[in-house]
C-alpha cells in the first residue's frame, strides 16, 4: 500500500452527507476535539510527521461510541503525550457503509479526516462481544488487510483492549497485540516503544514488526497473540496453550490503575454536537466491586476495588462541568451506592453547583432507603424512574448468584418509593441462570405480582389518589462468561430459554405492566463468542465476508446466516453453548490471568451450587487473589 | 391563537426575563449537519461555559430563555442568524461577546449583539423573508426558468400527511450577483411561521420542473445570507429594526 505523501483529507460530498442518518456521526467538530496542527504542518512540509499517529477505533456508531468512558480516558492520555496525536474513528452504520464501499471513499478520522490506513496504529476498545465483526468492518473500509499475518511491515500496528480481550481469542487472528486490563500507563508504554519503532524505520537499523511485538510483549499487560499456539484434542477442546517464541512470558497478568487520584482523567471531555446515549459528563467514582454476583464479568476482571477520593472527585466534577457546559454529571461505577462517601460527594458536588441548574445522575444505584433519599436530593427535576436489577425471582436463585439482596430488601424499599410519590419502576432480571427450575421464573411473576399489589395497598393505606403504575419488567438471558464462577456451565437451549419467556408472558399480563424480554438469537450467539477459542476466527471472518455487520444490533443480527457457517467450519453450537466444561478442561483464556485464581471461582462455584452467600469484600475478604496487586479495597482495614 | 401569537406567548412569560440580548450568528462546515435541537444545546452548552448566568423559565424543568430566529435544516450553512437569549445580569455587550466567543466550536461563531427589548415581540414572530445562497454549477440558469413558470406544485410532508403545495408564490425575488458566474444566485423568500420556503423544496422543484440534475441539486451548496422582517419590498433588516448599525 503506497502512502498519501500530503496532508489530504477525505471529503465526503454534501449529498452523501444529507443522504444518511445523523450525518454529524461523520464530520467531527465538536468542542474540546484535539487538532495537533503541527502534525499536518510536518507532513505537508516533510510527506511524513515524527508524531506517532493513533486513531482510537470505536466499533459501533458515534453515539455509543462518544458514550463510552474508556475512549474518554485513553484520548486524553494520549493527547496529553508530547509525541502522539490520537484521533478517533467509529463504525459508519449501514447506509455510509454502502455509501464508502459504493464510491470507494476509504474510511477515515474524525479530526483530520486522514484514512486510516495512514495512522501509525490502530486502537479498537471492545466493550462487547457482538461488535467483532465491526472491527472487520472498518479495517476493511480502511483498506487494511483483516489478519495479522497478512499484514506488511507498512500496514499499521493493530491493537485492541476492553473487557472483552480477557479472552480474544476468536480474534487471535485479527490483532497484532492486545492490551490486557486497564489501558492509562500501558498505552504510554507502548506509545514509547511506537515512537522507537517509527524512528528505527528513517535509520540503517530498522526494526522489523516482529522485532516491535518481542519488545512490546515485554511491557506488562501485552498479549501477542501469534506468540501463543494452540492445539485441540480429538473431542474439541483444547489441548495446549503454548508459547511459541523463547523469553515469552506464559501467561499475561492484567494491568491496573492503583492510584486512581494520581491517575490522569479528562476534565476537557469531548462534548458531541449531536445528542449521543449518554450525553452528559462523568465522574468514576471507583473501579472494581464489593459485591461478586457470580454471573458478572465486571465484578472479578476489575478486582480490586479501588476508590477516588471525594477531593479528587470534586476537583474534576467542577473542571468537567465548567469545561464542558454540560448540566448534568453522571457518577460512574459498577455499583454507585457502594462508593464509601457517597452522601458526602453529592452534598459537595450539589454546593459547587448551587444555581447552576446542574443535576447529578446517579446510575447502578441498589435498591435501600439510603438511595431513594439520594435519589430524591439530587434529581432537580421531576421523579424519573427507579431501576431495581433482583435478576431472579426466589431466593434460592438470588442466593445462587449472591445477588445479596432480599425480597424482604426490595419490597421495603418499594413501599418507601410509592410513598415518596414514585409511580414508574423498572425491574431486570436473567433467565436461564444456572440451577434454575420453572419455580424459579414463576417467582419473577409473583414477585412482580407482589409489587403491583403492594403498590395499591398503599394507595388504599394513605387514602391517596395513585397515579397509574407503570412496572417495567424486562429479562435478558444468562450468558456464561470467563473468569466467572459461572464460566464452565452451559446455557438454556433455545427451546428452553422461549419456553420460559412465554410462561413469564403468560404471567404477567396486566394493564399495569409491560413486560420487555430481550432478543434471544444474539444472545445465543453471543455465548459461543464470549467463551470462544481461536478456531471461531475463521467463523467471524466469513460472517463478515457474508455480510455480518452491526451484529449487537437486533435489527441488523441474523442467526440464520451465522449457523451455518459455524457447521460449514466443522464446529457446533452445542459445543459452545450448551456443554458443561469440565473443572480440569483448558480454556481458551487460560494462559490469561486476571489475578483472580481459578481456585476461587471452582469454590464460589460450589457455593452456588449450595445456594451460600459470600460476604462482599468489605465486610469479609475471601482471599480470591486480586491482593497481589497491593492496594484497592483488600487493604482498606489492615 | 394564531400561530404569531402563539410564538410571542413563548417568550413573553409572566415574570422576569432578566435581560434580551440579540445576537447575529453564522455556523458553517460540521456544524451545517446538525438539526435545530442539536444547534440549541450546542450554544446552551457553549453559554454555560463561558460563565455567563443564563435567565431560566420556571416550573418544572426549567429551561435557559433562548429564542432562535428560525430553524436551519440539516445540511444548511448561515452567514446571517439570529438568536434572543436572556441573561441574568445587565452586561456590557462587549462583556457578552467576549465571554462567549472562545466557549464555541469551531465552524459557530458569534458576529455581533445587541441588547434588545421583549416588548418588540419575539424575533421568531417577526421573520417574514429570508435570503439563501445556492452554489451549484449552472444553478443560475435552472432558477431563472423555474421562475418562469405561474405556479410550481411540489409535494411537501407535513405532519404525517404528503399535500401539494404551490411554492410559486412564496419565491420574491432571485438575484445573481455577478453576471457571467453560472453557479451562484441568491434567492429570497417568504420565511417565518406563516409562510415559509425550505431551501431543500426549492431545489427538488429545480429538479423537477427545471429540468435541473437530482446529482447537482442534492450537492448544492446552501447558505442562508440574511433574515429579515418587514413586507416585501420594504424588508428590514434585524439591525434596522432595532436602530443598530
Amino acid at each position: 500500500m503506497t502512502r498519501t505523501k500530503k496532508y489530504e483529507p477525505v471529503i465526503l460530498d454534501r449529498s452523501d452527507l444529507l443522504a444518511v442518518e445523523n450525518p454529524a456521526r461523520y464530520t467531527g467538530g465538536e468542542w474540546n476535539m484535539t487538532i495537533k496542527d503541527d502534525v499536518l504542518n510536518q507532513i505537508d512540509a516533510t510527506g511524513e510527521t515524527q508524531y506517532v499517529r493513533f486513531a482510537f477505533c470505536f466499533p459501533d456508531v458515534y453515539e455509543i461510541g462518544m458514550s463510552n468512558l474508556a475512549l474518554r480516558i485513553l484520548y486524553h492520555v494520549l493527547n496529553l503525550c508530547p509525541y502522539v496525536w490520537c484521533e478517533r474513528a467509529f463504525s459508519p452504520w449501514t447506509d455510509m457503509d454502502h455509501i464508502l464501499r459504493e464510491k470507494k471513499i476509504p474510511l477515515f478520522s474524525l479530526e483530520s479526516k486522514t484514512k486510516l490506513a495512514d495512522f501509525d496504529i490502530l486502537g479498537f476498545t471492545l466493550q462487547y462481544e457482538l461488535c467483532y465483526t465491526n472491527v472487520f468492518q472498518m479495517l476493511d473500509l480502511a483498506g487494511i488487510p483483516l489478519l495479522s499475518s497478512e499484514r506488511s511491515e507498512e500496514d499499521p500496528i493493530i491493537v485492541a483492549g476492553g473487557p472483552v480481550v480477557f479472552n480474544i481469542e476468536p480474534m487471535a487472528d485479527c490483532f497484532d497485540l492486545v492490551m490486557i486490563g486497564e489501558g492509562e500507563e500501558m498505552i504510554l508504554e507502548l506509545m514509547a516503544l511506537m515512537k522507537k519503532y517509527k524512528d528505527s524505520k528513517q535509520t540503517q537499523n530498522r526494526m522489523s514488526k516482529e522485532d516491535f511485538l518481542l519488545l512490546a510483549e515485554k511491557i506488562e499487560g501485552v498479549y501477542v497473540p501469534s506468540f501463543f499456539t494452540v492445539t485441540y484434542a480429538d473431542d474439541q477442546t483444547i489441548s495446549s496453550i503454548e508459547a511459541n517464541r523463547k523469553g515469552i512470558k506464559n501467561r499475561v497478568s492484567k494491568r491496573i490503575i492503583l492510584d486512581m487520584d494520581a491517575a490522569s482523567y479528562p476534565t476537557d471531555m469531548i462534548v458531541p454536537n449531536t445528542r449521543v446515549i449518554h450525553d452528559r459528563a462523568y465522574l468514576e467514582l471507583f473501579r472494581g466491586c464489593i459485591r461478586g454476583c457470580r454471573f458478572c464479568q465486571a465484578g472479578f476482571i476489575y478486582r480490586p476495588v479501588r476508590e477516588r477520593s471525594v477531593n479528587t472527585l470534586c476537583e474534576q466534577g467542577v473542571a468537567l462541568e465548567r469545561n464542558t457546559g454540560y448540566d448534568e454529571m453522571g457518577m460512574l461505577s459498577l455499583s454507585t451506592s457502594d462508593y464509601s462517601e457517597l452522601a458526602e460527594l453529592t452534598d459537595k458536588l450539589l454546593a459547587a453547583y448551587e444555581g447552576h441548574h446542574t443535576s447529578l445522575s446517579l446510575p447502578s444505584m441498589r435498591v435501600d432507603s439510603f438511595s431513594l433519599e439520594l435519589t430524591q436530593k439530587v434529581s432537580s427535576t421531576r421523579k424519573s424512574g427507579l431501576t431495581f436489577a433482583p435478576e431472579a425471582g426466589t431466593q434460592r436463585l438470588r442466593d445462587v448468584i449472591n445477588k445479596g439482596i432480599t425480597e424482604e430488601d426490595i419490597l421495603s424499599s418499594l413501599e418507601l418509593a410509592f410513598e415518596g410519590g414514585w409511580n414508574s419502576v423498572k425491574l431486570y432480571f436473567m433467565l436461564g441462570l444456572p440451577t434454575e427450575t420453572i419455580e424459579d421464573v414463576i417467582g419473577i411473576a409473583e414477585l412482580v405480582r407482589k409489587i403491583e399489589k403492594l403498590y395499591y395497598e398503599i394507595g388504599r393505606r394513605t387514602n391517596s389518589r395513585m397515579r397509574k403504575l407503570e412496572l417495567t419488567v424486562s429479562t435478558s438471558m444468562f450468558i456464561p462468561k470467563p473468569f466467572t464462577p459461572f464460566q464452565w456451565e452451559k446455557q438454556d437451549s433455545l427451546e428452553e430459554l422461549t419456553k420460559k419467556q412465554m410462561i413469564l408472558r403468560d404471567r404477567l399480563r396486566s394493564k399495569n405492566i409491560k413486560y420487555i424480554w430481550h432478543d434471544l438469537d444474539t444472545s445465543i450467539w453471543e455465548v459461543v463468542i464470549a467463551r470462544g477459542d481461536r478456531r471461531l476466527g475463521a467463523v467471524l471472518l466469513d460472517g463478515y465476508r457474508a455480510g455480518n455487520i452491526f451484529d449487537a444490533w437486533d435489527e441488523c443480527f441474523s442467526l440464520k446466516k451465522w449457523m451455518p457457517i459455524l457447521e460449514k467450519h466443522g464446529l457446533s453450537h452445542a459445543f459452545y453453548a450448551t456443554r458443561q466444561r469440565r473443572d480440569n478442561e483448558i480454556l481458551p483464556w487460560d494462559h490469561i490471568d486476571c489475578k483472580v485464581k481459578k481456585s476461587y471461582l471452582l469454590a464460589e462455584r460450589d457455593r452456588a451450587y449450595q445456594a451460600i452467600v459470600t460476604p462482599s469484600c468489605r465486610e469479609n475478604c475471601q482471599g480470591c487473589g486480586a491482593a497481589v496487586f497491593g492496594g484497592g479495597v483488600c487493604y482498606e482495614s489492615k | 391563537m394564531n400561530q404569531s401569537e402563539r410564538d410571542l406567548e413563548m417568550t413573553r412569560l409572566p415574570h422576569q426575563t432578566g435581560y434580551i440580548y440579540r445576537l447575529r450568528f453564522s455556523r458553517s462546515g460540521s456544524l451545517a449537519y446538525i438539526g435545530h435541537l442539536d444547534l440549541m444545546r450546542t450554544f446552551e452548552r457553549a453559554f454555560r461555559r463561558s460563565g455567563l448566568c443564563l435567565m431560566h423559565s420556571q416550573g418544572y424543568n426549567p429551561r435557559p430563555i433562548m429564542v432562535f430566529a428560525l430553524p436551519l435544516g440539516v445540511g444548511i450553512e448561515s452567514d446571517r442568524d439570529y438568536l434572543d437569549v436572556s441573561f441574568v445580569l445587565n452586561l456590557a455587550v462587549q462583556d457578552i461577546l467576549s465571554a462567549v466567543r472562545p466557549c464555541l466550536p469551531p465552524d459557530l461563531s458569534i458576529i455581533s449583539g445587541w441588547q434588545t427589548q421583549e416588548s418588540k415581540g419575539s424575533i421568531m414572530a417577526l421573520v417574514s423573508a429570508a435570503t439563501y445562497r445556492l452554489e451549484a454549477p449552472g444553478i443560475v440558469c435552472a432558477i431563472k426558468s423555474l421562475l418562469q413558470k405561474e405556479e410550481i406544485i411540489v409535494k411537501k410532508k407535513s405532519k404525517g400527511q404528503i399535500r401539494s403545495l404551490d411554492i410559486r408564490p412564496l419565491i420574491l425575488d432571485a438575484i445573481a450577483k455577478d453576471p457571467i458566474k453560472e453557479d451562484d444566485i441568491t434567492v429570497v423568500v417568504l420565511a417565518g411561521s406563516h409562510e415559509n420556503l425550505r431551501p431543500d423544496l426549492l431545489l427538488s422543484a429545480l429538479v423537477e420542473y427545471a429540468g435541473y440534475s437530482q446529482d447537482l441539486a442534492a450537492n448544492c451548496r446552501v447558505i442562508r445570507t440574511g433574515l429579515f422582517a418587514g413586507v416585501y419590498p420594504n424588508l428590514k433588516t434585524f439591525e434596522e429594526l432595532d436602530k443598530i448599525c
